[in-house]
């Protein structure tokens, strides 16, 4: 599964939405993502990228689109 | 070497944790292992102030204080960790919720909670009671401690 797909599919199944959502996604643009949401979230993403962010990323997390830039900083390439 | 359980008395259940009378569903925990699991214990009596509400022909307990009782006591499973002693918690999520069992004045329920996972102060876990050794209730817990919690929330 390429990085992309995987990247994808944390967000798709921690929030039960379908992909076609995803471009331009921000935090609390949809109910699923709150706060409760994002740390399910960011707790998925670091176990499918085997990474463990800082917590100023993890506050600076806040689109579907800006994330893919927070994880190069983990040399994870989007 | 793995440490010892520990135990709380109604002292040192109120010197953990921020719930109090009228709302202390917990009288005792007689086993922790900080991080992980609880045990306690809460002993109904008849002078419980709902009692008499719930019902005056039929006293049983109402099931959210069962809830309460089981959620005080999976609390016990962090706040036994000397870091997070006296921390306030938030209830964010309640699943798989049973009740098999009226529980009645002059019943003790032993309760265990299990800790499933806590991260950036977002505990999961679970919990199910016992009377007489009988199954009465479980349920499964999210809970928030807000004093870490809150640090991790998106700017916006």
């Amino acid at each position: 599964m390429s990085s992309e797909t995987k990247y994808a599919k944390a967000f798709i199944d921690t929030f039960g939405i379908d992909e076609a959502k995803l471009g331009g996604l921000k935090y609390q643009d949809i109910d699923e993502w709150d706060s409760i949401g994002h740390m399910n979230l960011m707790t998925v993403i670091e176990e499918c990228f085997d990474i463990e962010m800082d917590i100023d990323d993890i506050t600076d997390f806040s689109s579907f689109e800006h994330g893919k830039t927070i994880l190069r900083k983990y040399e994870v390439e989007i | 070497m793995s440490q010892s359980p520990l135990t709380f008395d109604s002292v040192g259940i109120l010197a953990s944790q921020r719930n109090r009378y009228p709302l202390l569903f917990v009288d005792r925990i007689v086993e922790a292992i900080p991080g992980k699991s609880a045990v306690g214990i809460k002993n109904f009596t008849y002078n419980e102030w709902f009692f008499p509400a719930h019902y005056d022909d039929d006293p049983n307990v109402p099931g959210f204080i069962l809830i309460e009782a089981m959620v005080q006591t999976f609390i016990m499973t962090f706040l036994s960790q000397e870091k997070y002693k006296g921390s306030k918690t938030n209830f964010v999520g309640l699943d798989k919720v049973k009740f098999r069992r009226k529980i009645i004045p002059g019943d003790t329920l032993r309760i265990t909670a299990e800790l499933d996972s806590f991260k950036r102060g977002l505990a999961k876990g679970r919990a199910e009671a016992t009377v007489d050794g009988e199954y009465a209730c479980g349920a499964h817990f999210t809970v928030s401690v807000p004093g870490v919690f809150d640090k991790f929330i998106p700017k916006k």
